[in-house]
């Protein structure tokens, strides 16, 4: 009944029509969060248990090639869960190549069905956006499907998919809206490239597929797609896992490389054309080289972007309400509470300015700020140390400093780097490789030999990689490494 | 509003009867099997049916409710009974749209919002 008084008073119209912006006394909602994702649905959870009222807006804009997903955000939809779950599909690809060693027996050829792997990959991920649907609508949490930008101080309008307009208000809000992958700004980009927004509900196999980009989500992408018997070729513009440690990010290279995945190293595309049309079809793509004027082309049956992701900034209304973004990257910059320089307006997740792009460190930051701002709590977000995991086909996990940045900060003669090639128990009897699976962590020698980087490639990096994290916020060093003892025969043990 | 019940009891009735209305929207409400006084052994089953009737007129028209008795305790706690395994059900009550992973499951179905998003939202 509050918002149909509102629709009547219509003040949409008298703010623009005076260029005033009234701020109204009371609010609809003690709390709106704009974008339904990791950082929004674990924020608005949080609020709901302190009988705030809450509403949740999620709007997906569907892609170029028009796919669209439901309640989750990227994470749950096109990002960390089908990842994880296809790149499961090419390690158990490996694995029954390797069982045969271990004495099965088959004859038939194994093949893959992407069909029935992607099927069960989205059936998944139903029950996820079903589940988050049924946990905002238990807590009371009002979810709307609609797309919301602000007009005025206090005052968001959310527009549904019929193109239906509301405007609600609410004491404080919280930007969590996220990114979408970004476009190469060259012919035929948008009308014949996917995107990870496409690739997990590809309703047909890629085929012979062409990645362009050195980011996680290219070499992951590429990874997996490798491992389920794909031709699969990687453009590298420059480096591969910009950020990242170097020396780890080419280790990982030459594994992808010496199993079956090809590198084009310093091109970028310039054109893409359509040879043929199917499911998937042709494409022809002309590239050019970043060191001279060599032009090559190649065929392909799909090309998946992934040169990186923008802010979902741009077209929210922050002008009107005049939250400072970053112009030339779209990102928000927040002060240590995530707050926005306009005091009633946070922001949380990947649009954050120098902060991870990472779907904890969005739940974590939401859910403190939550209990900040009403259940009196005072921790904030502590975004130093926070681990992070690579799922290329041989696994990287990693927590704090790389070599290159503990060499900037501390110095090269002030840091200790210890190191070591292992080979995991499980490849000895199928012969995979003995020198690739590789550990070394970074200490600080001034400061007693505290481990400040740790890194990780091999099997399960990941699961090896979360203890470690812990140690580290308690301080862990070297002599503490040391005198621990090792868990044998795993890989965690080096 | 207009939709269709249609009452079965155990699993081949079930997948049969469900099969039989492919094309149409297939709700169904899963609940343990009830005494000579009209009462199951499944004490949420009991306090749930009347909350989902109570919803069944929000149904999309052309739908089919069905109104499923899955057998008596003993058979519902073996792990590999029919419904368990195939239907991938956990628990009694379970009030699902066949073919989505959309369900209420347990102490959801007797909550009133629950159900009529389950009936009336996409």
């Amino acid at each position: 009944s509050v918002q149909a008084h509102k629709e009547e008073d219509n003040p949409q119209t008298t703010m623009e029509v005076n260029g005033l912006t009234p701020v109204p006394d009371s609010y609809d909602y003690d709390l709106i969060v704009i974008g339904g994702g990791s950082g929004g649905l674990a924020a608005a959870k949080e609020a709901a248990k302190y009988e705030k009222k809450v509403m949740v807006l999620d709007f997906v804009t569907p892609t170029p090639q028009g796919s669209s997903w439901g309640l989750g955000g990227t994470c749950v939809n096109v990002g960390c869960i089908p990842k994880k779950l296809m790149h499961q599909a090419a390690l158990l690809g490996q694995a029954l190549q390797d069982s045969r060693k271990f004495g099965w027996q088959f004859t038939e050829e194994v093949k893959h069905n992407w069909m029935t792997m992607t099927e069960s990959v989205q059936n998944y991920i139903g029950s996820l956006n079903w589940g988050y649907r049924v946990a905002l609508r238990d807590k009371k949490v009002t979810y709307e499907n609609a797309y919301g930008e602000f007009v005025g101080p206090h005052t968001i309008k959310a527009t549904n998919k019929k193109g239906v307009e509301k405007l609600y208000t609410a004491e404080r809000f919280i930007i969590a809206t996220g990114e979408r992958p970004r476009y190469l700004g060259i012919p035929g980009d948008k009308e014949y490239c996917i995107s990870s927004d496409d690739l997990f509900s590809l309703p047909y196999c890629p085929g012979k597929t062409l990645v362009v980009g050195a980011s996680y989500v290219a070499l992951e992408c590429a990874g997996f797609l490798a491992g389920l018997g794909l031709d699969v070729t990687v453009m590298v513009r420059s480096i591969l896992l910009r950020g990242f440690d170097q020396d780890m990010a080419n280790r990982i290279g030459e594994y992808m490389k010496e199993h079956g995945v090809n590198f084009i190293r310093e091109f970028v595309p310039v054109k893409v054309e359509q040879v043929e049309e199917g499911t998937p079809g042709k494409l022809k793509v002309t590239a050019k080289s970043t060191t001279g004027d060599q032009i090559i082309e190649g065929e392909y049956n799909t090309v998946l972007l992934a040169i990186g992701r923008d802010p979902c900034t741009r077209k929210i209304g922050l002008d009107k309400v005049g939250v400072n973004i970053n112009e030339r990257t779209g990102k928000i910059p927040v002060n240590d509470e995530e707050q926005t320089n306009v005091p009633y307006i946070y922001a949380i997740g990947d649009i954050l300015q120098g902060k991870l792009e990472l779907t904890p460190v969005a739940i974590q930051a939401g859910r403190l700020l939550v209990q900040r701002l009403y259940a009196g709590a005072t921790a904030k977000c502590d975004y130093v140390n926070v681990p992070t995991t690579v799922f290329t086909p041989l696994e990287y996990g990693a927590c704090g400093y790389s070599e290159e940045t503990a060499v900037e900060k501390f110095g090269e003669e002030n840091i200790e780097v210890y190191h070591s090639h292992f080979w995991p128990l499980e490849w000895a009897v199928p012969s995979r490789d003995n020198n690739k699976c590789y550990a070394k962590i970074i200490c600080n020698i001034q400061d007693n030999e505290r481990v400040i980087g740790f890194h990780v490639l091999g099997p399960n990096a990941g699961e090896v990689t979360q203890g470690f994290a812990a140690a580290i916020k308690c301080g862990l060093t070297k002599e503490q490494l040391d005198s621990t003892v090792g868990i044998h025969p795993v890989c965690a043990e080096v | 509003m207009g939709c269709e019940e249609v009452q079965v009891r155990g699993y081949p009735e079930f997948v049969r009867t469900a099969q039989s209305y492919h094309g149409r929207p297939i709700f169904a409400l899963f609940c343990g099997d009830k005494d000579a006084e009209g009462r199951s052994w499944c004490p949420d089953c009991v306090s749930a049916e009347p909350v989902v009737r109570k919803e069944l007129h929000n149904l999309p028209d052309d739908s089919v409710f069905i109104y499923c008795l899955v057998g008596d305790r003993a058979y519902w706690k073996d792990p590999n009974n029919e419904f368990r395994r195939n239907l991938k059900l956990t628990g009694v009550p379970t009030l699902l749209k066949y073919g989505t992973p959309q369900k209420l499951v347990e102490e959801e179905c007797v909550k009133a919002e629950l159900v009529h998003m389950l009936f009336t939202e996409d």
